[in-house]
C-alpha cells in the first residue's frame, strides 16, 4: 500500500523499507488491482497566490472626425505616406468603390477600368488599391522618399476621373465579385495548407477575423506577433498567397497588436 | 516609445453606462484619473488627465468590474516630449470585466492636400 501511496503523491521511496512493503503485497494477493482510486489519499493542492486577471485588450481603429468639411462640393483628397514611405494612402471625400475593394497589380489588370488605366500612365507607379475612398498605391522605385511631387499627380488623376462622371472601375471586375463565403473559405483554405505551415516553423500562426465584402482581415499571433519581420512576412508572403489563392480579394487588412507580443521570432 | 508629459481623456458613454470609477492601465499599472469630472453613466461624459512623465509602452480604459459599459466616443489628448499635442478619437466599444481597450496610438503620420 505504502508503494501505492508514493506512486500516487511523489514522496519519495525510503531505501530500507521498500523491500520488505514489495514483499507484504506480493504475499497478500493483487492487491493493487483491488484498490479503488477513490480510496487512493490525493494531495492537497498548495493555495496558489492570487494572481491578477488577465483582460484581453481590444483594439479599435481610430475615428478620422474632422478630416474633410462636410457637404463639400469640391473634390478633396489628402496623401499620408506611410512612415516607412513604400507606400501612400489617399483619402477622397467621395466613395471610389463602394462596398468593395480591388487590387490593381499591373498595367494589364487595369483595362476597362478608368481610374487604374490613368494611374498606371504615371511614370513609377507600380500597384493600386481602391478601397472603399481610399487609394493605396506603391512606386517601383523604393528609394525615392519624398512623396509630395508623385503625390499631387495621383492627386489630380483621381479627381479627374471623379469629376469625368463615368464609372472608376471595370464593369466586369464589380460584376463577377465573389460572395463573403466563397471569399471566407478560399482565404481559410490557403491559411491552412500554405501559409499557418509556412510560419509554422517560426512558432506563427494566422488567423482569418472577418471578411466584408471582398476584403479580409487577419491576426498574427505566436512568434509573427511582434516579430521585426512580420510587415515583410505580410506585404511578401501572406499578401501573395491570398492574391494567387483567390484572386478576387481586395483589401488584406492586418488587426495584430504587435506590441502584445510575447514571443516573437525575431525580436 | 515617447515621453509621455501628460494625457487628456473624454468619454461618451452610450445606453448602458457604469457606476464604478473610471481606472486606466498605464504600463500595466492600475490608476484612477486625476481632475475627473462628470461621470461614466448611460448617456454622461466623463473627463480624467494624469500627469505621467514617463515613457509609455502601453495604455489601455478598463472596463467595469462587474456589468458592461457601452462607449459612444473616446478622446485622448496627449502632451508627449519633443512632439506637439495631439490628439485620438476612438469609436464605439463594449467592455466588460474581462476586457480593457488600447488608447495608446504614435503621433499621427503627417498627410498633406493634394
Amino acid at each position: 500500500m505504502n508503494f501505492i501511496k508514493r506512486l500516487f503523491t511523489g514522496m519519495k521511496p525510503d531505501v530500507q523499507t521498500e523491500p520488505s512493503t514489495m514483499v507484504e503485497e506480493s504475499e497478500e494477493g493483487n492487491e493493487t488491482a483491488t484498490v479503488p482510486a477513490k480510496e487512493v489519499p490525493q494531495p492537497e493542492p498548495e493555495a496558489e497566490p492570487d494572481a491578477p486577471v488577465g483582460r484581453k485588450v481590444l483594439q479599435i481603429p481610430s475615428i478620422s472626425a474632422g478630416l474633410f468639411p462636410e457637404q463639400c462640393d469640391e473634390v478633396l483628397i489628402k496623401a499620408q505616406p506611410s512612415p516607412t514611405g513604400d507606400q501612400c494612402l489617399f483619402t477622397v471625400n467621395r466613395p471610389l468603390m463602394e462596398g468593395y475593394s480591388w487590387y490593381f497589380s499591373d498595367f494589364e489588370s487595369a483595362a476597362e477600368s478608368p481610374l487604374a488605366e490613368a494611374l498606371f500612365c504615371l511614370e513609377g507607379l507600380e500597384t493600386a488599391l481602391v478601397c472603399e475612398s481610399t487609394l493605396l498605391v506603391t512606386r517601383k522605385d523604393k528609394t525615392l522618399v519624398d512623396w509630395v511631387p508623385f503625390a499631387k499627380e495621383v492627386g489630380a488623376v483621381i479627381r479627374d476621373a471623379l469629376t469625368s462622371g463615368g464609372g472608376l472601375i471595370a464593369e466586369k471586375i464589380i460584376s463577377n465579385l465573389p460572395s463573403e463565403d466563397a471569399i471566407r473559405e478560399g482565404i481559410q483554405k490557403v491559411i491552412d495548407i500554405e501559409v499557418n505551415p509556412g510560419v509554422a516553423g517560426h512558432g506563427g500562426n494566422v488567423s482569418l477575423l472577418a471578411v466584408k465584402g471582398n476584403s479580409v482581415t487577419i491576426k498574427m499571433g505566436g512568434g509573427c506577433q511582434g516579430c521585426s519581420a512580420a510587415d515583410l512576412t505580410l506585404k511578401q508572403g501572406i499578401h501573395t498567397s491570398f492574391r494567387t489563392g483567390v484572386p478576387h480579394v481586395g483589401a488584406i487588412f492586418d488587426e495584430t497588436d504587435h506590441t502584445a507580443g510575447m514571443n516573437p521570432y525575431f525580436s | 516609445m515617447p515621453k509621455v508629459n501628460s494625457f487628456k481623456v473624454k468619454v461618451q458613454s452610450g445606453q448602458q453606462g457604469m457606476s464604478e470609477p473610471v481606472h486606466f492601465n498605464f504600463n500595466n499599472h492600475k490608476l484612477v484619473f486625476e481632475n475627473a469630472t462628470g461621470s461614466a453613466e448611460s448617456g454622461k461624459v466623463f473627463e480624467g488627465s494624469f500627469e505621467v512623465n514617463s515613457f509609455a509602452h502601453s495604455l489601455t480604459l478598463v472596463g467595469p468590474e462587474s456589468g458592461k459599459w457601452d462607449i459612444e466616443t473616446i478622446s485622448i489628448d496627449y502632451d508627449c516630449e519633443n512632439e506637439q499635442p495631439y490628439t485620438v478619437n476612438l469609436g464605439a466599444v463594449t467592455l466588460d470585466e474581462t476586457t480593457e481597450v488600447n488608447m495608446w496610438q504614435d503621433l499621427p503620420v503627417p498627410s498633406f492636400d493634394v
